[in-house]
């Protein structure tokens, strides 16, 4: 293949972002990796379906939610059976949070996975991806007030978990 | 800590003009605001440095435009020890450029990602539960060749919507393990006999334990369940 289709013109300047928010909200990264993979792999199915004109980092990050959200509820079903998640590990209550330098990955990761999944994505969106309230309103198919209230929620939850992290 | 929604989405950008430096006179003048708002600045700066290796150090891109995609064994294989050889085999995933229609994002699609994994759904699980390849059907979906696999499992060809495809028996789903899209010229209409599509017919070959049901042997399986 010497030249692109148009979804992997579409998909290639966005994955690096794509990949970002599936680690901001998986659990784990080899979870994230393959979120990513899932959605871009559905985006793929779904390119039909996507108007031109419109945001594809917006259609994309939506999608990616839904694989996530679906990944959830499946997980959700079995969580009774498995052992308690590692999630949460290593924040909370260290001394530390609160001086040290700068977050880590893994840190940032397990800090995340502490947050609702509500708030979670709303700060992977703003926060973290840099997505306006009203952008994330749509992906996120909720009213803008119900966005930036999750979003007060979870970075004050964050910063009890993390602290100031610069 | 404030609740205070109006300095957030000043911090965060969502004000202009006007309205943006009222705010920001108002959290100048309020020396706890201030000191608030450098604390979350300090934090959205934080987390973005965190996350940021996976913007700096990401591999490329997954093609898509490559005639074929093997998805599953892509994923299989960042993770090696998860499976055995055999699963991983049998899982192998591989599309074709224009797979479209089937696995649109619709409660009705008749393919849905569970867990990771494609499994038929709604028509096409149906069909592949209770169509018999020796028995017309009239419905979109045609089943083609019903085969027992090296690993057991009871494998059924098919097409629909003009993509051809392999779906075997785990638990109570068929796992759709390749889709092709049809060739030119080969509509939805085409009866398959062993898999026209020439990947289809080689996937079957190495999969296949033996040879294909007969009609008497592929009644007696779907009585079974598909066991």
């Amino acid at each position: 293949m010497t030249s692109r289709s148009p979804f992997d013109a579409e998909l290639a300047p966005v994955w690096p972002r794509l990949r970002r928010f599936a680690y901001s909200l998986a659990r784990n990264p080899a979870d994230a990796d393959d979120l990513a993979q899932m959605a871009a792999e559905k985006a793929f199915r779904s390119f039909g379906q996507y108007q031109d004109g419109t945001r594809f980092d917006s259609w994309l990050f939506r999608i990616c939610r839904t694989v996530w959200i679906d990944q959830m509820r499946a997980r959700s079903r079995i969580s009774a059976f498995e052992a308690p998640a590692e999630a949460g590990d290593g924040v909370g209550h260290d001394p530390r949070a609160a001086t040290e330098a700068a977050i880590d990955l893994n840190r940032a990761m397990a800090a995340m996975q502490r947050l609702p999944q509500e708030q979670r994505e709303v700060v992977a969106l703003i926060l973290i991806d840099g997505f306006g309230y009203r952008e994330a309103a749509e992906i996120l198919g909720q009213p803008i007030g119900t966005v930036s209230s999750r979003l007060v929620r979870g970075r004050q939850a964050l910063l009890t978990m993390l602290g100031e992290g610069g | 800590m404030t609740d205070d929604q109006e300095f957030y989405a000043w911090l965060d950008g969502e004000f202009v003009g006007a309205e943006a430096h009222r705010v920001a006179v108002r959290v100048a003048a309020d020396p706890a605001l201030a000191a608030l708002a450098q604390q979350h600045r300090a934090l959205g700066a934080g987390l973005r440095d965190a996350f940021a290796p996976l913007i700096d150090q990401t591999p490329p891109a997954p093609n898509f435009g490559s005639e074929l995609i093997d998805f599953q064994a892509r994923r299989d294989a960042r993770r090696p020890s998860r499976l055995p050889q055999w699963a991983a085999i049998a899982a192998t995933l591989v599309v074709g450029l224009v797979v479209g229609q089937l696995a649109v994002s619709r409660s009705d699609a008749p393919i849905e990602t569970r867990g990771g994994t494609m499994v038929a759904a709604t028509s096409l699980d149906r069909a592949l539960d209770t169509t018999l390849a020796s028995v017309a059907g009239d419905g979109p979906v045609r089943v083609g060749l019903t085969f027992r696999a090296h690993d057991g499992a009871i494998c059924r060809s098919f097409t629909d919507q003009g993509t051809s495809g392999l779906a075997c028996r785990a638990g109570e789903d068929w796992r759709v393990d390749a889709l092709f899209a049809a060739a030119h010229g080969q509509g939805g209409d085409y009866r398959m006999a062993g898999g026209d599509d020439p990947r289809l017919a080689t996937l079957i070959d190495e999969r296949i334990s033996g040879e294909p049901f007969d009609a008497v042997a592929e009644k007696a399986a779907r009585d079974r369940g598909w066991r």
